[in-house]
């Protein structure tokens, strides 16, 4: 209950702070939230330098429209589900220009023109078995790894994804699912559980 | 088969969400005594604690240089604020003045225009009519447009 109340006081702090344009607040927003937004851009768009304006634009639209912010919900879905909405744009302008292929109707066909250069999933691995996954990872669809990251870096429940997706708890579900077989699939192979 | 399937689809799920302590047990037990389904949740483990361990490192300065833009952009935001609400006051100050000038300037025509009507024979219902046609009227409307223009230009002209 404490914990609740904490948390809900935290929400009505930032909304009071976001209507107020308190920059005090934004800094302090900026400090906590910069890394993990251009993480999850990251994963959206799969293009580093892209992620980092993204991210900043973000923080200029909820400098722009903070006092939409009413408190009642979490801070994270609605920061992240602006996030979404500035990198989706993106990856249709770069579309539009070629940078980016075949995206519309099924949102789950969104799939990037690798980039040159190292993956960013490479550079960011830290382990041998996420090295292994980072080659899967560039090749999944953009929408499944933004439900993996969400849930299992960001620690948020299905309910803050579908907020943040926009889509229903059981689509999140499921993208989780087929995320994490395609990923399972990294250490497969020499592995067998009899199919 | 069948049941291994639906084994897997529940570990999958003890994963993604959270499962009953009923579901748990049985999931305890199945894998218990299935190496199949116990290599599928090993992997699946794997699979989650791999997506954990990755890193992206911020540029050191990337967090300041947000911070510095967030604050730029506020800056303005108040800035442009504070000249609409200039321009705002100024509309209505124009209007307030318009509004006076409209009355004052009718009251004193409206004297002259007694004056000037006795020599011709005009009453006073004629008099007024006319002020109120060629003076009132047209002096309201000028200053209601003050509030109808466009842009910046409001309350300027």
């Amino acid at each position: 209950m404490t914990l609740m109340t904490t948390a809900e006081t935290e929400t009505a702090k930032i909304a009071r702070g976001l209507r107020e344009r308190d920059i005090e607040l934004l800094t302090e927003l900026v400090d906590r939230y910069q890394h993990r937004l251009v993480r999850y851009v990251l994963y959206l768009t799969g293009r580093r330098e892209s992620a980092e304006d993204l991210a900043q634009e973000t923080w200029i639209r909820v400098l722009e429209r903070g006092g939409q912010y009413n408190g009642r919900q979490g801070f994270d879905p609605w920061l992240f589900a602006i996030a979404r909405n500035l990198a989706i744009d993106d990856l249709r302008k770069n579309q539009k220009t070629g940078q980016a292929a075949s995206l519309p109707e099924d949102d789950d066909a969104v799939l990037l023109v690798p980039s040159s250069g190292p993956s960013p999933f490479q550079a960011a691995a830290r382990s041998q078995d996420a090295m292994r996954l980072a080659g899967r990872l560039e090749i999944l669809a953009p929408l499944y790894r933004e439900a993996l990251l969400l849930r299992f870096q960001e620690d948020m429940s299905l309910a803050e994804i579908a907020q943040v997706v926009g889509a229903p708890v059981t689509t999140v579900s499921s993208r989780i699912y087929r995320g994490l077989a395609t990923l399972r699939s990294a250490f497969e192979e020499g592995a067998s559980y009899g199919e | 088969m069948e049941s291994e399937q639906r084994f897997r689809e529940l570990i999958d799920r003890s994963f993604a969400e959270e499962i009953s302590d009923g579901e748990t047990q049985l999931l305890r037990d199945h894998i218990r005594d299935c190496d199949g389904c116990k290599s599928y949740a090993e992997l699946t483990a794997r699979t989650v604690r791999g997506l954990r361990e990755f890193a992206f490192v911020s540029g050191a300065d990337a967090n300041a240089q947000v911070r510095e833009i967030v604050a730029q952009h506020a800056g303005t935001m108040r800035q442009r604020e504070g000249q609409q609400c200039a321009v705002q006051f100024k509309v209505w100050a124009a209007f307030a003045a318009a509004l006076l000038m409209s009355f004052a300037g009718s009251a004193v025509v409206y004297q002259v225009a007694r004056r000037v009507a006795v020599p011709v024979h005009l009453d006073t219902a004629q008099v007024q009519a006319g002020v109120l046609i060629f003076w009132l009227l047209p002096s309201l409307c000028a200053a209601l447009r003050l509030l109808a223009a466009p842009g910046e230009n409001r309350g300027m002209a």
